[in-house]
């Protein structure tokens, strides 16, 4: 592995560091969360009578850590390492750098103190109430104009596509969080949607599904686009087909919100539009899967000793599967089965855990070498955490497509005269197995999250431009 | 029939309706226009120069003829 410090004074990679530890802290807090209501659902009786520790309030708890936390911050630091690197500048503005570093903390302060208060607007995966909606659109913007400025005093005449879909996720991002959470306040923690009925359902998944595309999609491409050329040591397969990615993906997503409302009051025709882009997207999001495997067309050896490629090529491979599965689950007759059930959550897992984490936490193994110099301090670590990812991320996924598939099947059961032929009540004793099967593969992939931040301290506080007695390739 | 399927009822449209509409059909000749341009053939060396760009950004030359500054 190489060990060339990049501690150049021209670029500001203090704020970076600050952010990717911040982001392998909240890895841990959020996956053991996650892995906390996980057990709640197998063992019931851990919510211990105690509100506060009610699945109800944690849940919006663990998907605010990994998305916004973990996830905000991981594409913080991600996008101003990029941005410096590939424009070969200092980030524009120190201080708005520090201010979103500031600012995107404090709102995740803020979160973990109001939701398990239960203070809540209760809009799916924008369940922050409104003064902290307003503190999440200034620090979204301090971050995004900081990242189109240094693109504007840039010294390359070219911009990267990593570049190009990390400014498609702040421009989206700002239209999606800005319309969702439009609202009207009567106290200082409680606002009503701006909107009602079906259109707030539809505002819901338009932002919803659009902050899987945007969000967890988009800016997890631009990483992609610059960690697996930079891993490989190798040129990016197709740089045409990153552009055509970038584009196909950036008009193709506005669309697909609808495929979570079929069945409901929403016209039908607008779902029907819903699920044929969904089917459409696959071409773009396995031309952008394929495009990043190919990049080690030739060098695939690597795979053997490099466990950080290990984490971005298989990360991959989950972004692959989900984005067929998605648009299959899409399609009416099969969402008539999986819609409701744990399917959806076994889905949205292994984008979540196989794709967004593993692609992460390839980037910042990455970073942490380069950011401080020094070699990992443990590479036999950093394999035991690509198999604990890759094992808990599988366990999870299939029990919950097991369990999904059971629950879908139980649910439209009937006898010869029309009677359904469970109680809902079956169905959930029915899930037990699979859910403590879940929980265990959480429990892993969080113990993986343990030792990664285990080794990246470890890492941390070696000298810098020394490394413990090299192990094997990372 | 196909014609009843693909029916509307235009007098109803509202202006946002109309909007979407040219929104759809503006987005649908873009990507036409996207995809010609990126498989055009001369389009390939214009673009696949950047392939290797993030394994250059480190070289003391990087863009030395290109570059703003």
């Amino acid at each position: 592995m190489s060990t060339n410090t990049l501690e150049e004074p021209k670029y500001n990679f203090e704020v970076v560091k600050w952010f990717t530890i911040t982001s392998v802290i909240y890895l841990v807090v959020g996956t053991l969360v996650g892995t906390f209501i996980a057990s709640q659902l197998a063992y019931p009786d851990l919510n211990f009578d105690n509100p506060y520790l009610s699945f109800g309030r944690l849940r919006p708890l663990h998907t605010n850590a990994v998305i916004f936390a973990f996830g905000g911050s991981v594409l913080m630091a991600t996008a101003y390492y990029i941005v410096q690197r590939t424009c070969n500048v200092r980030v524009w503005s120190d201080k708005l750098a520090w201010f979103t570093f500031a600012g995107w903390n404090t709102v995740i302060v803020l979160a973990v103190i109001t939701l398990p208060l239960g203070l809540t607007s209760g809009k799916e995966y924008a369940e922050l109430e409104w003064p902290i909606d307003i503190l999440i659109a200034v620090v979204w913007l301090a971050f995004m104009f900081n990242f189109i400025m240094t693109l504007a005093i840039r010294k390359s005449s070219h911009i990267y596509v990593a570049n190009w879909f990390f400014l498609g996720m702040m421009v989206m991002i700002t239209y999606l969080h800005v319309g969702n959470s439009m609202a009207i306040p009567v106290s200082l923690m409680k606002s009503y949607s701006a909107y009602s009925g079906v259109q707030d359902a539809m505002v819901q998944w338009w932002y919803g599904h659009n902050a899987v595309g945007y969000f967890l999609t988009a800016g997890f491409l631009g990483i992609m686009y610059y960690f697996v050329p930079k891993q490989a040591e190798a040129p990016i397969f197709s740089y045409r087909l990153s552009v055509l990615h970038f584009w196909a993906l950036m008009f193709g997503y506005a669309w697909l919100g609808a495929h979570h409302l079929h069945y409901t009051a929403l016209p039908d025709w607008t779902g029907s539009l819903g699920a044929a882009v969904s089917i459409a997207m696959i071409i773009p999001s396995w031309g952008g899967a394929i495009n990043g495997m190919m990049t080690l067309s030739g060098a695939w050896h690597k795979l053997r000793d490099d466990y950080i490629l290990r984490f971005l090529i298989v990360s991959l491979a989950f972004y692959a599967m989900s984005t067929f599965e998605g648009p299959v689950m899409s399609l009416k007759t099969v969402n008539a089965l999986s819609h409701y059930t744990d399917w959806t959550i076994g889905h949205v897992h292994s984008g979540a855990l196989g794709w967004v984490a593993m692609v992460s936490i390839g980037a910042i193994y990455h970073m942490v070498t380069r950011l401080w110099g020094v070699q990992l301090y443990s590479t036999a670590l950093v394999s035991l955490h690509f198999w604990m990812s890759t094992i808990g991320a599988v366990i999870y996924i299939c029990a919950m497509w097991v369990s999904g598939i059971m629950q879908g099947l139980m649910w439209r059961a009937t006898d010869d005269y029309g009677n359904l032929m469970y109680t809902f009540v079956e169905s959930v004793d029915a899930m037990h197995p699979y859910y403590a099967l879940r929980a265990l593969g959480g429990l892993i992939f969080f113990l993986g999250g343990v030792i990664m931040l285990y080794n990246v301290v470890m890492t941390i506080r070696q000298p810098a431009g020394s490394g413990v007695t090299a192990t094997s390739k990372a | 029939m196909i014609s009843d399927y693909f029916h509307s009822d235009w007098a109803a449209m509202t202006a946002t309706d109309w909007w979407g509409l040219f929104v759809t059909i503006a987005i649908f000749f873009l990507m036409i226009g996207l995809y010609a341009w990126i498989f055009k053939p001369s389009s390939k060396d214009k673009l696949e120069q950047h392939c290797d760009f993030v394994l250059k950004e480190d070289s003391q030359n990087w863009e030395k003829h290109h570059g703003k500054s």
